[in-house]
């Protein structure tokens, strides 16, 4: 076990001002607030997305602790990803993801966002989810019960009221590190309709690596948005 | 009355129907989660929730009309809750009346179908118009039961009904004066809050919480605001009209949290109607009721 501390462990003391106890009130209550509110949506690509129900009803009951489902990515703060993600599907989920509001959390759950589990050798999948998304949790287990699903949200309830789970802002600071991950299994057109770096830079959460030679592929490729042609012929599928 | 107390009223009747609505928020999840053999979420869950809300560090607005329909959606019922009196307090309520109360009730539903416009997501745009073809349907019944209690009051006056109706005890009330039409107005009620049976409009699974889809942070904040609001306003208007008003706080509080009790329990127990079945069901049977109350009241 001594070999586990030796590991470098980064940790980010929260800033206090001037010696004030009270100067940190506010956002303690807010980090709170946060880690005892958490709306999930479960992007269910695999077989983990069964241990979720019972996580959720009256057997484990998730809304004790202040977790509910929530249908869209703008409503949601955790993203769970329950299973293998298939390349198509990673494009999904990126889209996904890049839509919440932060802070946002990723949680993967089950071996095949660990490490791609069973399809390890499969050419069609991906095999470490924190190589494209900034991931908080894992939930390791093929597949974790859900008493294990509810022990990894309680951590990461733990983590997010101590103020050390901040991935979000990772995704923000090491952008062009993701968009190359992205952009090795998507190819070099690859973007996306949300403007990370002009998020980061409104948001002053930008940092050295946000950009770099990946982002400069995103602007040689970049197109404008169109909006959709408003067609009178509802009922019959238009050709594009 | 002076003017220092007026505006403390004003000040402090949004902020007391945000209390109770929270606890009503409270009490919904519970028995949602009761019904359904779970424990359900602990007691300050929804002021998380709202905190959390609006504590988000990004924010997605897309554009004016979108910000200002979530303000108008708050702010039509922050309007009604100065009309309401509440116990001890009447703020504007003598000069405002019942018409003028229904009216505000109504602004909140075009402001989110402002806001939800301009997020030209289809899903949105599908559920505001389930919803203000909700808003249709229950709206008759709700003309209907107003004007019934209004023709047997005699006015429309709120603070003057419930002094009537606290003069004369329970036998003046006006749910032992005219059954039917409280009959219809609880009919009303779960409709005009938009639960289980009638929340086609919301439908996660199908329409992606529909008026909804696009809302966060702040924008989602507001609405979480405008539920507390709802409920508190929906019950406490139904307590005033029928159940006498509050002789003093307790007794308002438990009333308001009764009556609300009952399309609550209701609601998890079944699933949910279209639209035009809802149409249909809230034209025929409430509006048969009121109309068999009504014809009571003014023979």
């Amino acid at each position: 076990m001594s070999a586990l501390k030796d590991i470098p462990v980064r940790y980010e003391t929260p800033q206090t001002t001037g010696g004030n106890p009270l100067a940190n009130v506010f956002d303690e209550f807010i980090r709170f607030c946060r880690s005892r509110s958490l709306f999930m949506l479960h992007y269910c690509t695999g077989c983990g997305a069964i241990e979720l129900p019972p996580a959720m009803t009256s057997r484990f009951d998730m809304e004790r602790l202040g977790i509910q489902p929530m249908v869209t990515p703008r409503q949601a703060d955790i993203l769970l990803v329950t299973g293998y993600v298939s390349v198509k599907t990673l494009k999904r989920v990126i889209l996904t993801y890049e839509q919440m509001a932060s802070p946002k959390y990723v949680i993967g759950i089950c071996s095949c966002t660990v490490n791609g589990g069973m399809y390890w050798q499969s050419y069609a999948t991906a095999k470490k989810l924190n190589d494209y998304l900034p991931v908080d949790m894992y939930i390791a287990g093929c597949m974790p019960r859900p008493e294990a699903v509810i022990e990894g949200l309680r951590a990461l309830m733990d983590n997010i009221a101590a103020g050390t789970s901040d991935n979000w802002k990772d995704y923000y600071q090491r952008y062009d590190h993701y968009l190359a991950n992205q952009q090795r299994l998507f190819g070099e057109t690859w973007q996306t309709p949300t403007d990370v770096i002009g998020e980061a830079k409104n948001y002053g959460v930008i940092g050295p690596q946000t950009e770099g030679e990946h982002t400069r592929l995103l602007s040689l490729h970049k197109q404008p948005l169109e909006p959709l042609r408003m067609t009178l012929n509802a009922g019959r599928l238009e050709r594009m | 009355m002076n003017l220092t107390e007026l505006i403390l009223e004003l000040v402090l009747m949004p902020f007391v129907a945000f209390v109770i609505g929270l606890g009503m928020v409270l009490m919904m999840r519970k028995i949602a989660a009761r019904l359904q053999r779970r424990v359900g979420p602990p007691l300050f869950q929804p002021l998380y929730d709202i905190v959390k809300l609006y504590a988000k560090r990004t924010q997605t607005s897309h554009g004016m009309v979108h910000d200002i329909g979530i303000v108008m959606a708050v702010g039509g019922y922050i309007a009604a809750e100065t009309l309401l009196p509440m116990p001890g307090m009447n703020g504007i309520a003598e000069k405002g009346g019942l018409i003028t109360l229904m009216y505000l009730m109504m602004v909140p539903s075009l402001g989110m179908a402002l806001g939800v416009g301009q997020c030209a997501n289809p899903n949105g745009s599908i559920g505001i118009g389930r919803a203000l073809t909700a808003m249709l349907a229950y709206d008759v019944p709700f003309v209907i039961v107003v004007f019934g209690v209004a023709w047997h009051f005699g006015s429309t006056n709120l603070v003057s009904m419930i002094d009537i109706q606290q003069a004369g005890g329970i036998s003046t009330w006006g749910a032992a004066q005219m059954p039917l039409l409280a009959l219809a107005g609880l009919f009303t009620l779960h409709g005009m809050l938009g639960k289980q049976p009638f929340e086609v409009y919301i439908a996660p699974a199908e329409i992606a919480t529909g008026p909804m889809v696009e809302m966060s942070g702040k924008h989602m904040g507001g609405l979480f605001v405008m539920q507390s609001f709802q409920l508190y306003t929906a019950a406490a208007l139904y307590v005033t009209l029928f159940l006498g008003g509050g002789e003093n706080w307790l007794f308002f509080i438990a009333k308001c949290f009764a009556v609300l009790a009952v399309p609550v329990s209701l609601a998890y127990l079944f699933p949910r109607y279209r639209t035009e079945d809802m149409l249909r069901l809230m034209w025929k049977w409430p509006v048969l009721v009121g109309l068999v109350g009504l014809a009571f009241v003014m023979r």
